[in-house]
């Protein structure tokens, strides 16, 4: 299976975002100059006029399928059927990427609509390289894996996340997905230093960054932040991904917005201030990848 | 320690039925208790299931306001929890939830207006299909007419209620004039709903003409459809009502099954 790098050459290392409902009708009439639109594979599996919409922006724009129904961490593994409307959205629109999550979200076929925590043991990474190599043995091409926001951490969990992820990338050939925004939110709900992270990624493997904002909670009198993608992207979080483009290169990077959605050019305007950064980190010859 | 599917388990039963101790010595603390991160994710789970009902029913929503609708949501997501990640399709059994559901017995006509609005949920994502052209049954001999049978485009839908709920959806919509009263006396409604091009619309038929309908889209032969149609009102125009229902372009395919008789 080929490495991201092979698979960005034509893959354009600028910001997009995520293309939401109540922005569709606006790009279809202005065809404002976005460098790609990444769609959660969700809201297009019923088919009908919404994905006749996106087929047609598809035409126009470099499209990334982003899943977040496929639970790869689930014990029972990914539900075949759910497997064939991802294999069938991805066959009529032929995305540039395919991501998933570093979560589960389904027990005994129940959807719980969250992307949920998991222990971080061996026997993890045993079921959640199996699914991987499911997945893209079914879809005969490379997925993303992103790794998650969370708000508990087992006691089980003997693997740090990036050498989770870094084994999973070895076992399956997959790449990653680094949202910035869920290790910053991490950092910051479990008390560490998020520079670590960084350099225990494997940079190589890394073909998209996420951005997002996130709320600052109270829980029982102490500080919470949670990933609810209904803000601009925060400073720290800013700062964290100008870190990850200085160790990782200008990697193709994405603006995420799901709560509170807000009219089309606040996006468009988060998407120039990353655009800024990844100008930086081509002018600045930071060649991670290339080493 | 809990194996995977365990774990899982436990967790999911925790989040749905509050069943925080079988995580009990799983969950590190880190500063806050295991209770109120689990919480974190139960709120989650709930608050956004809510919102999706929301999204599908907002004439309910407004019928009966926030407040009750997401007291009713929290009931309805326990009892009827979503069996694929294609949210679009949650929420089809809300109408016959409503219709059992104790709190909301005065409101009779509640059910009926969650009818209309996922008929028209329904129709605003459904495939698109090509109309027939009414010449193509214009050949038929009278013995075979009797025994068509139509397809019909898939965003199509027929309901009824004895209730107004047409005046109901019209005078919940944003922007309507909340001063207007809706009449609740104002007798029943035979509804046909579809999309044309991008739109979802709905509109009011005849009782025989919504009957005719009805009985063919549910995959009646075109003799027991008039039948019923007839017995709703013998003064029926069976011809022109037919005419009508080709020339409307939702009947996308046509069968002639095989005589059963000798």
């Amino acid at each position: 299976m080929s490495t991201v790098a092979d698979e960005m050459r034509c893959w354009p290392a600028w910001a997009g975002i995520g293309l939401r409902s109540p922005h569709v009708a606006e790009i279809i009439a202005t065809r404002p100059a976005i460098p790609w639109l990444e769609v959660h594979a969700e809201n297009y599996m019923a088919g009908g006029p919404a994905l006749g919409r996106l087929l047609g922006i598809r035409r126009d724009y470099p499209v990334s399928i982003h899943g977040v129904g496929l639970s790869l961490g689930s014990a029972e593994g990914p539900d075949p059927s759910h497997l064939r409307r991802l294999e069938s959205l991805i066959h009529q629109l032929e995305p540039c990427l395919v991501s998933e999550h570093l979560s589960w979200s389904v027990f005994g076929g129940v959807y719980l609509n969250h992307l949920l925590p998991l222990p971080y043991t061996e026997e993890t990474l045993d079921r959640v390289s199996e699914h991987v190599i499911v997945v893209q043995d079914r879809l005969g091409r490379q997925v993303l894996i992103e790794n998650p926001s969370s708000y508990l951490r087992f006691r089980s969990s003997t693997i740090p996340e990036p050498e989770l992820l870094a084994e999973l990338v070895q076992r399956t050939g997959c790449g990653l997905l680094f949202d910035v925004n869920n290790l910053y939110v991490n950092s910051r709900n479990f008390d560490f230093d998020p520079d670590p992270y960084l350099d225990a990624l494997p940079a190589a493997h890394v073909g998209e960054i996420h951005l997002a904002g996130h709320a600052v909670n109270d829980a029982d009198g102490r500080e919470i932040l949670i990933d609810d993608h209904g803000s601009r992207v925060a400073e720290p979080v800013w700062r964290l991904y100008t870190r990850a483009l200085e160790r990782l290169g200008p990697v193709p990077t994405l603006v995420e917005w799901d709560t509170d959605v807000p009219i089309l050019d606040v996006l468009l305007d988060e998407a120039h201030t990353a655009d800024r950064l990844l100008g930086t980190a081509k002018d600045g010859g930071w060649h991670a990848r290339a080493a | 320690m809990l194996a995977l599917r365990d774990l899982q388990s436990a967790f999911s039963r925790a989040l749905l039925e509050g069943a925080d101790e079988l995580l009990a010595g799983e969950i590190a603390d880190d500063g806050l208790t295991g209770a109120s991160r689990l919480q974190i994710y139960r709120t989650h789970v709930f608050t956004t299931l809510t919102d999706v009902l929301k999204d599908a029913y907002p004439v309910v929503c407004r019928l009966v306001d926030e407040r009750f609708f997401a007291y009713a949501a929290d009931h309805f997501i326990r009892r009827h929890l979503p069996g694929s990640p294609c949210l679009l399709e949650y929420g089809a059994a809300v109408p016959e939830f409503l219709a059992a559901f104790p709190p909301c017995q005065d409101l009779a006509y509640l059910p009926d207006v969650a009818r209309l609005e996922w008929a028209m949920n329904r129709a605003a994502h459904a495939e698109d299909a090509p109309a027939i052209d009414p010449a193509a049954l214009g050949d038929l001999s009278a013995d075979d007419a009797g025994r068509l049978v139509l397809q019909f485009h898939p965003s199509l839908s027929l309901l009824e209620s004895p209730w107004p709920v047409d005046h109901i959806w019209r005078a919940h919509q944003p922007g309507a004039d909340p001063a207007v009263p809706v009449d609740l006396a104002a007798g029943g409604a035979c509804l046909e709903v579809c999309r044309r091009h991008d739109d979802v619309t709905f509109r009011r038929l005849d009782p025989a003409t919504h009957a005719l309908r009805t009985a063919l889209w549910r995959g009646a032969t075109l003799e027991s459809a008039a039948l019923a149609a007839l017995a709703r009102d013998p003064a029926l125009d069976l011809a022109a009502a037919l005419h009508a229902l080709l020339d409307e372009g939702i009947v996308t395919g046509f069968d002639v099954p095989p005589s059963q008789r000798r």
